[in-house]
């Protein structure tokens, strides 16, 4: 693995990171998988596709429109899904089915638009009138997009985990993923609480959508998919519950994958996540860093 | 009925597949079990079968319990490594099962036929045979679902806790929803692929997984009926709603989400809970006085 490899897995991880941490925050703190993520992160690109469409727009505001795509139809779904669910169960443990179900039947809509629209072609922000550019210094070649994507992977990742370790607010939403009704009691508002970590959760999903568009030039409605798979590995890699973990799970199926695809055929990549994601739950089901769960039968 | 049949002979055969295949699924969720390692034991008795008898020439029937056997050894040796895990870490655990088989049948060379798949799987096996055999599973599933077993079964799913203190013993129930279970599934992929001819990676991917569950939240998860309704459903409604067209992908997302949220127990819950509504204003209106009229509306 040369330098190149390094640098480039470094970016692929810190798209996984944006990717994942979202899934990570929700499901951590709030018991929630949400399966539409993947299909958020597609459609907020998707939304970019359609608006440079009409508007040639620059970069940034291409990343606002994702994000803010993102962070809404998370909340749409949190709102008119996932909230009707556990208004009418005892425990989120007994609607976690019913809540990976909702899931699947809402992330096949924004699919399903994209490819009419689309005609199940890739799709790009060829309008935009950003431009990449590439640096060279040492033998490595790297894209000002790629800078971009380290920064706000590393940047975000980091960010969130102290902000989850330091700040109040970040013991506020600790506290709801050990024990939602203790929480509620010291005067945690769980409802805003929920809504808050969904937008940013589906915001850092339109987020990862617009760099990786950039990032890859073009995406195509079932982008999303495969990514939802590897957030799985990632969080499980790092243990649930954990945002460092997210981060440390997110760089090691990056460097994984291009070690894989540097020395094989490319063809066994996909299996490198599925793999991790089995041996590990055979031998350390709590990840690398989550604590051990008790269970009596 | 034989002409009519005749027209539609591929879609019956899908139906019949499909409702193996989720009633494999629902062996296991029965007891609270969330495993979606279905689809792998349909790929495994599926290219168990097409190898057999492709590479092997083997006849049809050996190669099919071979397929049906081997899907459900593998099944019960994966129950004793995962069968403890929780929820949803068990459901990322059988994904992850299931999807490494689609990748290993890319990567298999000739033995699979790679990304291609294997063709020409011939056997004596007809429509038939597969109705007969899916009538006899139900049949036998239909068991499990009345008296003591039954109830075993609703105590594992909904307090496994309390029903080990009642002195059943979860984990064995577990491993053996997994063997019978991946027995089935096994069977549902034999079948499927004599009856398709050939079997591909493309063919037992995460759609299927997808696929699969839906039917049986749609349908429902208590019993056979669920799944037969459920792959009845879902592969006759794009035949019967040509108006839908195109925007066939978005009503199907639609009618899984709503489904989930408000009708958790599916299409049989809801006929049951209508009958038993029935019930209870028949038994009022018969006997006012008696005390029970109270209960209604439970």
């Amino acid at each position: 693995m040369n330098l190149q490899d390094v640098v480039n897995a470094m970016t692929l991880g810190s798209i996984y990171l944006l990717f994942a941490l979202g899934m990570a925050l929700v499901w951590g703190t709030m018991g929630i998988l949400n399966f539409a993520h993947g299909s958020i992160f597609m459609f907020s690109a998707f939304m970019g596709f359609i608006v440079t469409g009409f508007v040639p727009l620059p970069l940034p505001a291409v990343v606002l429109i994702a994000v803010v795509t993102g962070a809404l139809l998370t909340l749409a779904i949190q709102y008119f899904a996932y909230q009707p669910i556990l208004k009418r169960v005892k425990s989120v443990a007994a609607a976690e089915l019913q809540i990976v179900v909702a899931g699947i039947g809402i992330a096949a809509v924004p699919v399903a638009i994209a490819e009419k629209v689309t005609l199940s072609n890739n799709f790009g922000f060829q309008n935009s009138t950003f431009e990449a550019e590439v640096f060279e210094f040492a033998g490595i070649r790297i894209t000002n997009i790629m800078i971009l994507i380290l920064v706000a992977g590393l940047g975000l990742g980091i960010g969130t985990a102290l902000w989850i370790a330091r700040s109040r607010r970040g013991l506020g939403l600790r506290a709801v993923g050990v024990d939602p009704e203790t929480a509620a009691l010291m005067g945690v508002d769980r409802k805003r609480m929920a809504l808050a970590t969904m937008a940013f959760s589906g915001a850092l999903a339109g987020l990862s959508g617009a760099l990786l568009t950039y990032y890859l030039t073009a995406i195509n409605p079932h982008s999303g998919d495969g990514l939802l798979l590897k957030a799985f590995a990632v969080i499980i890699l790092g243990g649930l519950g954990s945002v460092v973990g997210v981060i440390l799970g997110a760089f090691i199926l990056a460097f994984a994958e291009t070690a894989v695809f540097a020395y094989t055929s490319g063809t066994w990549v996909s299996a490198i996540s599925f793999g991790l994601i089995f041996i590990l739950l055979l031998v350390r089901p709590q990840g690398i860093l989550g604590k051990k769960e008790v269970r009596r039968t | 009925m034989m002409d009519w049949l005749s027209g539609y002979e591929v879609l019956f055969q899908l139906t019949l597949s499909l409702t193996l295949l989720a009633l494999s699924l629902q062996i296991p969720l029965r007891m609270g079990v969330v495993s979606f390692a279905s689809v792998g034991y349909f790929a495994i008795g599926g290219y168990t079968t097409a190898i057999l008898v492709v590479h092997s020439g083997w006849s049809t029937w050996p190669a099919v319990v071979a397929g049906t056997v081997i899907a459900g050894v593998i099944a019960y040796l994966l129950g004793l490594g995962i069968a403890h895990l929780n929820g949803l870490y068990l459901a990322m655990a059988t994904v992850s099962f299931s999807m490494i088989l689609s990748v290993v049948a890319v990567n298999g060379g000739s033995l699979t036929g790679g990304p291609i798949g294997l063709f020409g799987v011939m056997g004596d096996a007809t429509t038939w045979h597969f109705f007969i055999i899916v009538i006899l599973v139900i049949i036998a599933i239909s068991f499990t679902e009345r008296g003591r077993l039954s109830r075993r079964f609703d105590a594992i799913r909904e307090d496994p806790q309390l029903a080990s203190a009642m002195g059943i013993n979860v984990v064995r129930y577990r491993r053996l929803s997994f063997l019978i279970s991946g027995a089935i599934g096994g069977l549902a992929g034999s079948m499927s692929v004599l009856m398709k001819t050939t079997i591909s990676p493309e063919s037992i991917g995460f759609g299927l997984i997808v696929l699969a569950l839906t039917v049986i939240i749609v349908g429902g998860q208590g019993s056979w009926v669920g799944a037969v309704v459920g792959s009845v459903f879902f592969l006759w409604m794009p035949q019967t709603l040509d108006f839908v067209g195109t925007w066939e992908a978005v009503l199907y997302g639609l009618i899984v989400a709503v489904a989930a949220i408000y009708l958790p127990g599916g299409v049989v819950a809801v006929y049951k809970n209508w009958r038993y509504r029935r019930y209870v204003a028949h038994r009022n209106a018969t006997l006012p006085e008696a005390v029970g009229a109270s209960q209604g509306g439970e």
